[in-house]
């Protein structure tokens, strides 16, 4: 397991409200406190109202979070409270 | 065709990647992770809820607010609880006949064409709907609705007939005291015990006191004539609110002391239900009309009365003057002279109507024709006092009679006889007093004749005491009393 030297880049897409929508911005920011303090940067993105910034990563189901930074992209199609996969994701693969 | 080596493992493990993020898509949706998926459209995407309908649905079946979803082309595909009880049908009957199947003319021409005006924006109509109990108001709303396969109508049935009902009867309640407070009558509504809860304002010109909230018989004491059958008032209450309508029943009504006559109507209040929840009484106040016609039946009596006298009086005038003339000329003249004098009475009696005559000059005209006012025979005192019209043409009336009594059968009936006539003050009222000397014994009638009634009566209720006849011997005495309001110095 390497650290990231960089910082992580997130974007999350939710859709409004909806229950897993708002699980997930929670999951993600009880993460980033615990796990990652100082080390990232994040971006949420409602759909509902930008429905047109789906394109560009290709977001099919939500909520998604991306980790653009750093390459490659990874993504995460859930609510996020599996905690130990969704870190998994974000920290080992480099 | 040859093939890098390298580039081919880059778009392999490419390929593997989006394999691998569209397995993982699959898996996170099969197993209820996402709660939402983007649909890429033809212009831009959009975003599906997934799982919610349910919960829309139950919201939409927990409405009372009638509501459908219909396609472009006007075919039900859902309607709520609350739209199939408006309708009187069961859901599977409006899925197989459709909401214009089961919605009548003129309703169902009124919500198509709300559809068409709303292709754009939201549109609503009131119109009514039959229903079981008659008929119900409804507001009905159509607004545009993407639909997962397109485009489509969502209609809501608002139930609005409270509302309406509510207005209408405001509408009426306003109009119905517009009514009460218009009339010229007074007009009452008791409940279904007989207390009083509503009075216009015509209710102040009988009484002084607050009516409302008084049980009728204690607002309004009244005492029927034998004919009506009704003791009291609490009859007349009790005959409506068995439901039948009286009209025109005549009573008096005592109240502060003062009598009145007054005619009545009443009737049922009828609630809705036909139930008989109070009535309304109507009061007109007909005491002047009554005097007025009472007057009038007293003046064509007196009329009568006076043209049998008069032409008595003709007879009489004529056997004196033939008794005194020398001749046919001198009877002429004579005649003529006292005839015109006799014509002149009717005439200032009936200009008397127009303005204020003295006593002087009533006695005057009234004793013309028979015998001079400046002669010994005739004797005044006090008579320069002016009367109002009213009281002049009654005065007038009387006066007429004495002379007319004094002329066939008392002081005026033979040469010797005397009248005088004199006023004094008698509290509040000016007593007038005729009193006849010399003329032959008098002996009290054995029946009142008209003349007598037209003497003791004329005065009517203008009389501030009963007017006073006395049959003496030496000469008949009549004692009229006149409020002093009637009556004013010269």
């Amino acid at each position: 397991m390497t650290e990231a030297a960089t910082p992580l880049k997130l974007t999350l897409y939710v859709a409004g409200q909806t229950p897993k929508s708002v699980a997930a911005i929670r999951n993600l920011e009880r993460m980033c406190a615990e796990h990652m303090p100082g080390r990232y940067e994040v971006e949420v993105i409602d759909l509902r109202q930008h429905p047109q910034l789906a394109r560009e990563h290709n977001i099919v189901a939500i909520p998604t979070l991306v980790r653009s930074l750093p390459v490659p992209v990874q993504k995460i199609i859930g609510d996020l409270s599996d905690q130990e996969k969704v870190l998994v994701h974000l920290k080992v693969e480099d | 065709m040859t093939t890098d080596p390298a580039r081919a493992g880059e778009r392999e493990a490419e390929l593997r990647r989006r394999l691998d993020e569209a397995e993982e898509t699959l898996r996170a949706i099969r197993d209820g992770e996402v709660d939402a998926l983007v649909v890429r459209g033809e212009d831009e995407d959009e975003v599906f809820a997934l799982g919610a309908q349910d919960s829309y649905r139950a919201f939409m079946e927990a409405m009372d607010i009638g509501a459908a979803a219909l396609d472009a082309e006007g075919r039900l595909i859902y309607a709520n609880a609350a739209l199939c009880e408006l309708l009187g049908h069961s859901a599977r009957e409006l899925q197989q006949h459709g909401i214009f199947g089961v919605l009548a003319d003129p309703a169902g021409s009124i919500v198509r064409d709300l559809i068409r005006e709303a292709a754009a924006h939201r549109r609503s109509r009131q119109m009514a709907l039959p229903c079981r109990s008659g008929q119900v108001h409804v507001e009905v709303t159509a607004a545009p609705l993407s639909l997962g396969f397109g485009e489509g109508v969502a209609l809501t049935f608002t139930d609005v007939t409270e509302r309406i009902e509510a207005a209408a009867a405001l509408e009426s309640d306003r109009i119905g005291r517009a009514i009460m407070n218009s009339s010229n009558e007074v007009v009452v509504v008791c409940d279904a015990a007989g207390l009083i809860t509503h009075a216009n304002a015509g209710v102040r010109q009988l009484h002084d006191g607050v009516a409302i909230g008084q049980p009728f018989d204690q607002a309004f004491p009244l005492d029927f004539s034998l004919g009506s059958g009704l003791i009291s008032g609490t009859d007349l209450i009790d005959v409506a609110l068995a439901g039948t309508s009286v009209r025109g029943v005549g009573a008096t009504l005592t109240l502060d002391g003062r009598m009145r006559d007054v005619l009545l109507s009443a009737g049922p209040l009828r609630r809705s239900g036909e139930t008989i929840g109070g009535c309304i009484v109507t009061i007109a106040d007909v005491t002047e009309q009554r005097a007025t016609e009472k007057r009038q039946a007293l003046l064509m009596a007196e009329l009568t009365h006076r043209v049998k006298n008069t032409l008595t009086l003709v007879m009489s005038i004529a056997n004196r003057t033939i008794s005194g003339a020398k001749d046919l000329p001198d009877f002429r003249t004579a005649f003529a002279r006292r005839i015109e004098a006799l014509a002149a009475t009717h005439a200032l009696l009936l200009e008397g109507g127009m303005g204020r005559l003295t006593l002087a000059e009533l006695i005057a005209a009234e004793l013309a024709p028979y015998v001079s006012v400046g002669s010994e025979r005739v004797r005044l005192s006090d008579v320069d006092v002016r009367v109002t019209p009213d009281t002049a043409v009654a005065l007038g009336l009387i006066l007429h009679e004495l002379v007319t009594n004094a002329v066939k059968y008392g002081a005026l009936s033979n040469d010797q006889g005397t009248i005088t006539i004199s006023t004094a003050a008698a509290g509040q009222a000016t007593e007038i007093v005729w009193r006849e000397d010399g003329g032959p014994t008098v002996v009290p009638p054995e029946k009142m004749g008209f003349g007598q009634t037209v003497i003791a009566r004329g005065l009517g209720q203008s009389a501030a005491q009963p007017t006073q006849v006395s049959f003496r011997p030496e000469g008949l005495e009549c004692r009229m009393f006149v409020p002093t309001d009637q009556i004013s110095a010269q």
